[in-house]
């Protein structure tokens, strides 16, 4: 509860920097200013010791947050809001983790969610009535004095 | 029309159950009764099985019901089995092939018929025209309602690389290639859904939730109604009569919700079994609460609190758009997707490992682990029990030829974090239990004080 009232009193920040063919996961830091204007959403940045956190918000109730490591790389997403966003977008070069990921690391709950979990990739995506919740983040990239349970 | 006819609809059905309370002898069919409103049939069969393509098919806990759909104020009609029952989703949609020779209206805006678009979380949609049809399920009829036909689009749903006017798109996620379909998690066959339509009876009418925000074009990510003329799709705004909508919220009757009573079963599942589903809820003799606890949701359908071996996990999701959904019932989830094997392996669960067939599931090591004492606390304090889960070892219930457990349970988000977990109580939930599903916006029973709507068990 707490974290979540740091992020929302969080600093607006303006986004500077170029954009990148890609954005999203396992991509640097930068990269984030082309899923914000992906997702036409304000931008806030979060800082922690060993991880900052960019936050996408647009005016739909659709919510990113991308967690970057102190080296500037992208190694987690994840995404709250009425639909499941963009993964092109959002997955960048992992994009094909997620569409060639095999029914041996898939498990499909009948429609209403996915997850997929191999050693470089774990994917999972729920929705409900109108609400999706989900979060993606490469292990290997994830530093190792970071918990993937920041990821939230 | 029918927002005219609900409201008065929503009503009588209150009234009567208090008349049925009051005067049992008048109740439940037989007998003497001048209550000739409540004499159909409200009690439908359900069968909980792997479908209609077997286990090689992919699915276990599935949940079917039979429906008869008509052409609207005609005796022609088809009458269709393993319909697939959702308490997750809204609105009835079939497979065309089901219907046979009966031919529906088609709902047309501006000319060009009405389509509908959703994608489900593992980014599967369903894509296909709105028609209108009487919907019958057991002596229970929903008239004119409408019911999307699965395919039968000549265009492609729109997505977010191909949006309409406005930045408009439904897809906004390519579907995983793994999916069954043409193109993948296009699901409009049996081959591919596993049975031949999903009714969907979750506790809203529309399927858009608030049904105003489909009413005119009020979002862009994940809008669902659309017409395509000459291939081209836009988006359109639609009257409350021509959305999807919760079948058993149009009863003439018995329309504020269903009771699901499901037998249990061993420990290592059965092939299949048989229930019941009794529409209505309080509203006669044989839908009565009886003793069961009643608790109130939060604005998105939510237990907003569930409590567990000290951690709590609220739906924060609905508050703050972070974190955790709290807890729901879901008898389109086919396992109990609780917690995470990381905050659970003092238990002895884990997730089953790659290429064993478990694998996506928890496996557990030392036979069945119960979790005992999961506290599950309804909106504004409306409704508090405790409640008990047992998990057994996926790999082991898939080596069986069973496919109905009440056992089979994985992560609900993989990740090891509390705070983004949550209780989805998935099918196994419902086998030895009666549950009410009420749906928010019809009459609720005396005393009751849930105005998101309620479920009960």
């Amino acid at each position: 509860m707490s974290y979540a009232k740091a992020i929302l009193s969080a600093l607006l920040v303006l986004a500077l920097g170029s954009m990148p063919a890609w954005a999203g996961l396992g991509q640097p830091e930068a990269s984030v200013t082309s899923d914000q204007l992906h997702m036409k959403s304000e931008h806030r940045v979060q800082d922690f010791q060993a991880y900052k956190v960019h936050e996408l918000a647009n005016t739909e109730g659709a919510v990113v947050r991308e967690y970057v490591s102190p080296e500037g790389t992208v190694f987690g997403v994840t995404w709250q809001g009425r639909s499941t966003p963009d993964m092109n977008q959002l997955l960048g070069n992992y994009t094909n983790n997620f569409q060639t990921a095999t029914r041996d690391q898939t498990q499909i709950r009948q429609r209403r969610g996915i997850t997929i979990k191999t050693n470089d990739f774990v994917y999972t995506n729920f929705c409900r009535m109108g609400v999706c919740s989900g979060s993606a983040y490469a292990p290997k990239l994830v530093p190792s004095n970071v918990s993937t349970g920041v990821m939230r | 029309m029918k927002r005219q006819f609900l409201s008065v609809a929503t009503a009588a059905p209150f009234l009567l159950g208090v008349m049925c309370l009051l005067s049992l002898a008048g109740c439940g069919g037989s007998g003497s009764s001048t209550v000739t409103a409540t004499t159909v049939n409200n009690t439908a069969t359900l069968t909980a099985s792997s479908g209609l393509n077997g286990l090689s098919g992919g699915i276990v806990n599935g949940l079917y019901i039979t429906v008869t759909v008509c052409q609207h104020g005609t005796a022609t009609c088809k009458q269709i089995d393993n319909v697939q029952v959702d308490t997750g989703s809204v609105g009835l949609r079939l497979v065309p092939a089901a219907l046979g020779s009966v031919a529906l209206t088609p709902i047309l805006v501006n000319t060009s018929p009405l389509e509908e678009c959703i994608q489900y979380g593992d980014t599967s949609y369903s894509w296909g025209p709105l028609e209108f049809a009487d919907v019958q399920i057991a002596g229970e009829k929903a008239l004119n309602i409408p019911v999307q036909l699965l395919g039968q689009v000549t265009a492609p749903p729109p997505s977010a690389t191909q949006p309409t006017a406005g930045g408009v798109s439904c897809l906004q996620s390519t579907p995983n290639s793994s999916l069954p379909g043409t193109p993948p998690g296009n699901e409009d066959t049996v081959a591919t859904l596993g049975s031949n339509g999903i009714l969907g009876i979750a506790g809203v009418i529309f399927d858009c939730g608030n049904a105003t925000a489909c009413t005119t074009v009020s979002f862009t990510s994940g809008f669902p109604y659309y017409i395509c003329p000459n291939g081209t799709c836009q988006a359109v705004g639609v009257p409350t009569a021509d959305q999807s909508v919760n079948p058993v919220s149009q009863f003439a009757s018995d329309n504020n919700g269903v009771m699901i009573t499901l037998p249990t079963v061993a420990s290592t599942g059965a092939v299949t079994v048989s229930g019941t589903m009794n529409f209505g809820i309080a509203t006669r003799t044989d839908n009565a609460l009886g003793s069961a606890t009643i608790f109130a949701l939060d604005a998105c359908g939510d237990f907003p609190t569930v409590t567990f071996n000290g951690i709590s996990y609220t739906d924060t999701n609905c508050t703050n758009s972070t974190g955790g959904l709290g807890g729901f019932l879901d008898t389109g989830s086919n396992a109990l997707f609780v917690s995470d094997a990381n905050t659970l392996k003092t238990f002895g669960i884990s997730d089953c490992a790659s290429g064993t067939a478990g694998v996506g599931f928890y496996c557990v090591s030392g036979g069945t682990a119960t979790l005992s004492n999961i506290n599950f606390i309804g909106f504004g304090g409306v409704g508090s029990a405790n409640i008990s889960l047992n998990i057994n070892n996926a790999t082991t219930l898939f080596s069986t030829n069973n496919a109905v457990f009440n056992d089979l349970g994985s992560d609900s988000m993989p990740g090891g974090n509390p705070s983004t977990d949550f209780w989805d109580l998935g099918m196994p939930f419902f086998l030895g239990r009666t549950v009410f599903v009420g749906i928010a916006g019809t009459a609720v029973p005396t005393g009751v004080n849930a105005p998101n709507g309620f479920v009960a068990f």
